[in-house]
C-alpha cells in the first residue's frame, strides 16, 4: 500500500477469474478520501437511479441492464495509480459521463412504452444513433435527444467486457456474417431481440462510422418505422469530408434533419439555443487544445482513454447541450494547469511517448492506463480525441445563420472515428505522422481492429511509413466488441512481446504483464 | 454443331452461340484484345471499380470504360499484406493486379467511396504507384455519391461527375464533354443495354433459349470492352437465339434469381447451374439488371442530370439507407422473380462485403417471409472454382424447392 506513484504491484490487485479486484487502492490519506467520496457519488447516483419503480421493472426487461451494477468498478478501473490533480481530473470527466448516462436511461424508460409510458413525454423525444454528432438537436432545448444505443451496446461494453456476446450472437444467429464490426452487429442484435426502450416521435440515424454502421441501421429503422410506427430520417454525411464539393450536399441535409423534425415534434428551431450551445461548443474544443498543447510537452496531463471518452461524450452526444460539461471543462483545464505548473507525472517514469490510433477496444478501454503503468508508455493523445478544432459563428445574425447550417454539417461530416477512418488516406494515414512531430511521440500504438474494414485497409501503407520515418509501430488487434475473438490478455500480450523482443525492455510494473481477467467485468 | 449440356440437371441439347467462345475469350484477361483495339485507335482508356460511376459518362467521344476485374486470380499474397485477409477479395484480387503491373492499359481511374474496401482498394494502387507511371496524362479521382434517392442527393451526384469526371477527362485528355457529346454516348450505351435486355429477355419462360452462364458471359463483357467494338457481336447473337432451339422443359429443377453483391466469376452461375438451378435473372453487382436497363432521356433536361436521376433511381445498392430504397431493393427483387417466373432466389454476398452481409441478412428473411419465395443466402471467395461446399448447398436448396413444389402439388390434390 503506497501514497506515492508507481510503489504499487497493481496486478497483485487482481483476483485469477474473478469479476472484482481484491480491495481498493490505497493513494494516501487525502487521495483515498477524496476517492472514496467521489465513489459514494456514484453510488448515491446508481441508488438514486434505481430507487424509481420503472427503472428496477427496466432492470428485470432489459438483459443489458444487469451490465449497470459494474459502474463503480469501471471507474476504479480507469483511476488505477492516480494521484492528485490525475485522480482528480478523471473523476471530473468519468463522474459526469456516468452521470449524463444515468439521465439517459431515465429519459429512456419514462418514455418507454413497455415501462413508463409517459406519451406526452415520449413525443418530446427525438432518437439518435450511438455514434451520431447531434449537432441537428442544438436548436432544439425543449426536445429530449436519446440514444438507445448507447445505453444497450456502447456503454454496456465498457461496464462489461462480455455485454454484446449475446446481441452478436444474436445478429449471426438471425443470418448476419461473422465477419462485419461487432458494433452495429451487435446495435442490429439488440433490435433483432426486441431488446431496445421504444419511444420518441421521430429518430434521426445517420452514416456514422462505417458501411457496418450504415447498414446496421436499416435493420434498426425497419423495425422502428414499420414496426414501432416511429419515423425515421437518414442523415446522409458526405465520406469524403474534407472536399468543398461536398459541403452544400452536407448543408442540405441538416435543413431536411431540422425540418423532419419540426414536422414530427411540432417545435420550432430556435437560433438563441443554437448559438449558446456553439459558444459552449467552442469553449470545449479551445480547452481541448489546450490538453493537447499541454501533451507535446514532458508534462502531458489530460490523456488516455479518460480524454477518449470524455471527448467522444462531450464532442458527439453533449455538442454543447448540456451546460455542466462546460463546468467541467473548465474545472479539468484548472487542475491540468496547477498539475503542469507543478510538473507532475502520472507515473513514476515515462519511457515512452505514444500516439494511441485506430479504432480502440471497447471491452478494454482502460488498456491505456496499463500501457502506462505496466511499462510506462505515456498515451499523449488518440484518433477519438483528434477531431474538428473548427470555431462555430456564435453571434446571431442572419449570416451567421446561414454559416450555422455549414458548421453543423462540418461537425456532423466529422463525427469521431469516421473523421479519419474515411475522406482519404490523407486523414488517416498523413496526418498520423504530422501528429508524430507535433507531439515528439516516439511510438505508435496502432489499434487493429480487425473487421474495421477501412483501418485495416492501410496496413501496409502504415507499416511502410512507420519503417520509412523510424517511428515504432507496434499493432494491437483486437475485435472491439467481442473478447471471444482476441481476450485482453491477447491484447497486452501483443505490447509484451514487442517490449520485450523488440525494445529489450523489462516492466515497470511486470505483475501486470500476465493478468486473469478474463472473467472480470 | 450441337452439344449435350448437363449443366442444367437434365439432358439438353443446344446449338452453340457463335460468338460465346469469342466473349469467352475477352474475359480471361482484363487487358482483352478490344481494349487493345481500342487504345491502339487512340482512345483513352477510363478504368472503374464500381457501378455507381455513370457509365456513359466515360464512354464520350475518344474514350471507353473498362471495369476492372482479375480474372484467373490465384495468390493474393502481396495485396493481403497491404490490405489484410479481412478485407473482400474482389478488392484484394484487384491490387494485387494492379502491382502486377495488370492494369498499366488503363490512362485514369475514377472510384467513387461506394464501398470502404473499394476505396481503400484504389488508395493503395495510387500510394503504390501501381499505374500512370509513363503516363504524364494518368489522374487518379474519388467521388461522392449519393446515399439516398432524393433532390439533394441528384444535385450532389451532377456536381462530383462534372468535376471528378468530366472536368479531368476534358482537361487531361480533350474528351469533349458537351451535352451533345454526353447524349451520343448515351445513345450507344443504350444500343447495348437494349441488346443485352432483348437477348436477356430469352430466360423467360419455362424454356429458355440461353443458359444464364451464356447470358453471364455477354453482359460481363459489355462492362469490360470498348462498347462500340461489341456491338456488332452481340446484334447477330441476338439473331441467332431468335432462331435458336430452346432448353426442354425438364432441362434444369428451379429457376432461380441471383442476387447480391459483385459477380465478374464465370464459375459461380455454371457451378449454380450444374447443381441444377437454372438462374433466370441476374440482380448483382456486374449483373443486367437493373445495370443493364437503357437511359432515356429527354430534350428538355442536360443529358447529365438525367443519366445522374437514372443510376440514382435505379441504383440497388445497399450503401442506399434511406426507407424508400430499402424497401424498394426488396420489392424489386420479388418483382423480377415474378416477372422471370423464379422458383427460388438465391442471395449471394462476397465473404466480408459489409453491405452485402446485412441486405442478405434483411433479404433473405423478407423474400422469404413477406414474399414467400424460399431463399438461400451464401457467401463466397472472389473466385469460386468449383467447391463442394456450394454445390453441395445450391444443390440442397434445389431438392427443397422440388419438395416444395410435390408438397404444394399433394395439397392441391387433397
Amino acid at each position: 500500500m503506497a501514497k506515492e506513484v508507481g510503489k504499487d504491484r497493481f496486478g497483485d490487485f487482481y483476483i485469477d477469474g474473478g469479476k472484482v479486484r481484491k480491495r481498493r487502492e490505497w493513494r494516501g490519506v487525502a487521495d483515498t478520501l477524496y476517492d472514496y467520496s467521489r465513489w459514494l457519488g456514484i453510488m448515491m447516483t446508481l441508488g438514486k437511479f434505481v430507487m424509481k419503480p420503472r427503472n428496477v421493472k427496466a432492470m428485470f426487461r432489459y438483459r443489458w441492464m444487469a451490465n449497470y451494477l459494474a459502474v463503480p468498478m469501471m471507474v476504479d478501473r480507469h483511476t488505477q495509480g492516480l494521484r492528485g490533480e490525475y485522480l482528480r481530473i478523471c473523476h471530473e470527466e468519468q463522474d459526469l459521463v456516468i452521470n449524463d448516462v444515468a439521465q439517459l436511461l431515465d429519459n429512456l424508460f419514462r418514455g418507454d412504452r413497455r415501462i413508463g409510458n409517459d406519451t406526452e413525454f415520449s413525443k418530446k423525444v427525438v432518437l439518435v444513433d450511438e455514434n451520431e454528432m447531434t449537432a441537428v438537436m442544438m436548436g432544439f432545448p425543449t426536445l429530449k435527444c436519446l440514444s438507445r444505443e448507447t445505453p444497450s451496446t456502447y456503454v454496456s461494453v465498457l461496464l462489461n467486457q462480455h455485454a454484446a456476446e449475446h446481441y452478436i450472437d444474436v445478429a449471426q444467429e438471425f443470418g448476419l456474417a461473422g465477419d462485419v464490426c461487432p458494433m452495429p452487429e451487435a446495435e442490429a442484435g439488440v433490435s433483432i431481440d426486441d431488446d431496445a426502450p421504444v419511444l420518441g416521435a421521430c429518430a434521426i440515424q445517420c452514416n456514422t462510422t462505417c458501411d457496418g454502421s450504415l447498414l446496421g441501421n436499416g435493420v434498426i429503422s425497419r423495425r422502428l418505422e414499420l414496426e414501432d410506427g416511429i419515423p425515421v430520417f437518414q442523415l446522409a454525411a458526405p465520406l469524403r469530408h474534407r472536399e468543398d464539393d461536398v459541403q452544400e450536399y452536407a448543408a442540405q441535409e441538416i435543413r431536411n434533419a431540422i425540418a423532419f423534425i419540426e414536422k414530427h415534434t411540432g417545435e420550432t428551431w430556435d437560433w438563441k439555443a443554437y448559438f449558446e450551445c456553439a459558444r459552449r461548443v467552442n469553449y470545449a474544443t479551445r480547452c481541448r487544445q489546450e490538453w493537447l498543447e499541454m501533451n507535446r510537452t514532458p508534462y502531458p496531463q489530460v490523456f488516455g482513454s479518460n480524454l477518449a471518452l470524455y471527448t467522444e461524450t462531450n464532442y458527439m452526444a453533449i455538442c454543447g447541450r448540456i451546460p455542466a460539461f462546460e463546468r467541467a471543462d473548465r474545472r479539468i483545464s484548472k487542475l491540468a494547469q496547477q498539475a503542469y505548473a507543478k510538473k507532475k507525472m502520472a507515473a513514476k517514469e515515462y519511457r515512452h511517448r505514444a500516439i494511441i490510433w485506430g479504432v480502440q477496444s471497447h471491452y478494454y478501454m482502460d488498456f491505456l492506463v496499463w500501457l502506462l503503468n505496466c511499462w510506462g508508455i505515456v498515451p499523449l493523445t488518440d484518433m477519438l480525441s483528434m477531431v474538428s478544432t473548427r470555431e462555430l459563428v456564435e453571434e446571431d445574425t442572419p449570416e451567421n445563420r446561414e454559416t450555422a447550417i455549414y458548421d453543423m454539417a462540418w461537425l456532423t461530416e466529422n463525427m469521431i472515428m469516421r473523421n479519419r477512418t474515411h475522406g482519404g488516406y490523407k486523414v488517416l494515414l498523413d496526418e498520423l505522422w504530422e501528429f508524430t512531430e507535433q507531439f515528439n511521440a516516439d511510438m505508435v500504438i496502432l489499434w487493429e481492429h480487425m473487421s474495421c474494414k477501412a483501418l485495416t485497409g492501410m496496413h501496409g501503407m502504415f507499416e511502410e511509413r512507420a519503417r520509412e520515418l523510424g517511428v515504432n509501430l507496434v499493432w494491437v488487434t483486437h475485435d472491439l466488441f467481442d473478447p471471444r475473438i482476441i481476450s485482453r490478455q491477447g491484447v497486452r500480450d501483443q505490447i509484451n512481446n514487442y517490449m520485450r523482443t523488440v525494445m529489450r525492455e523489462e516492466p515497470l510494473d511486470p505483475s501486470l504483464e500476465v493478468l486473469h481477467d478474463e472473467e472480470s467485468w | 454443331m450441337t452439344h449435350t449440356d448437363k449443366r442444367l440437371g437434365g439432358e439438353c441439347d443446344l446449338k452453340d452461340l457463335k460468338h460465346l467462345i469469342y466473349f469467352e475469350k475477352l474475359l480471361l484477361e482484363a487487358n482483352n484484345e478490344l481494349v487493345q483495339r481500342a487504345k491502339a485507335e487512340g482512345d483513352v482508356c477510363v478504368a472503374y471499380t464500381c457501378e455507381n460511376t455513370p457509365e456513359p459518362l466515360l464512354n464520350l467521344s475518344g474514350a471507353f470504360s473498362a471495369r476492372l476485374r482479375a480474372p484467373r486470380t490465384g495468390s493474393m499474397e502481396v495485396a493481403t499484406y497491404y490490405l489484410t485477409s479481412f478485407l473482400c477479395e474482389y478488392s484484394r484480387a484487384l491490387l494485387e493486379r494492379a502491382i502486377e503491373g495488370g492494369y498499366s492499359f488503363a490512362d485514369c481511374i475514377i472510384t467513387p467511396d461506394g464501398c470502404s474496401m473499394m476505396n481503400r482498394c484504389v488508395e493503395n494502387m495510387e500510394l503504390l504507384k501501381t499505374m500512370g507511371r509513363d503516363n504524364p496524362g494518368f489522374f487518379w479521382e474519388y467521388m461522392e455519391i449519393p446515399m439516398k434517392g432524393d433532390d439533394n442527393g441528384l444535385n450532389l451526384y451532377v456536381l462530383q461527375c462534372k468535376n471528378h469526371i468530366l472536368k479531368p477527362l476534358a482537361e487531361h485528355y480533350g474528351v469533349d464533354v458537351s451535352d451533345a457529346a454526353i447524349r451520343r454516348a448515351v445513345a450507344e450505351h443504350n444500343r447495348v443495354c437494349e441488346l443485352i435486355r432483348a437477348i436477356g429477355d430469352y430466360r423467360k419462360g419455362p424454356r429458355p433459349a440461353i443458359t444464364g452462364y451464356e447470358f453471364h458471359i455477354l453482359t460481363l463483357a459489355t462492362y469490360v470492352c470498348p462498347k462500340r467494338l461489341i456491338i456488332d457481336r452481340l446484334e447477330e447473337t441476338l439473331e441467332e437465339l431468335k432462331t435458336r432451339e430452346p432448353l426442354a422443359e425438364d432441362a434444369y429443377r428451379a429457376r432461380v434469381v441471383v442476387v447480391g453483391s459483385e459477380v465478374d466469376d464465370l464459375d459461380f452461375i455454371k457451378l449454380v447451374e450444374d447443381s441444377g438451378a437454372y438462374v433466370c435473372a441476374d440482380r448483382f453487382c456486374y449483373g443486367s439488371l437493373p445495370g443493364r436497363d437503357p437511359i432515356p432521356l429527354t430534350e428538355d433536361e442536360d443529358a447529365l442530370t438525367q443519366i445522374c436521376r437514372r443510376y440514382m433511381d435505379r441504383g440497388g445498392c445497399p450503401r442506399y439507407m434511406d426507407m424508400p430504397k430499402m424497401t424498394g431493393r426488396r420489392a424489386y427483387v420479388a418483382a423480377l422473380a415474378k416477372e422471370y417466373g423464379a422458383d427460388g432466389i438465391i442471395y449471394e454476398q462476397m465473404k466480408f462485403c459489409d453491405p452485402w452481409a446485412y441486405e442478405k441478412m434483411l433479404g433473405a428473411h423478407i423474400l422469404r417471409e413477406d414474399f414467400g419465395y424460399p431463399v438461400l443466402a451464401v457467401d463466397r471467395p472472389y473466385a469460386i472454382a468449383s467447391s463442394g461446399q456450394m454445390r453441395t448447398r445450391v444443390q440442397a436448396f434445389v431438392e427443397s424447392i422440388e419438395i416444395k413444389k410435390l408438397q404444394k402439388e399433394g395439397d392441391a390434390n387433397g
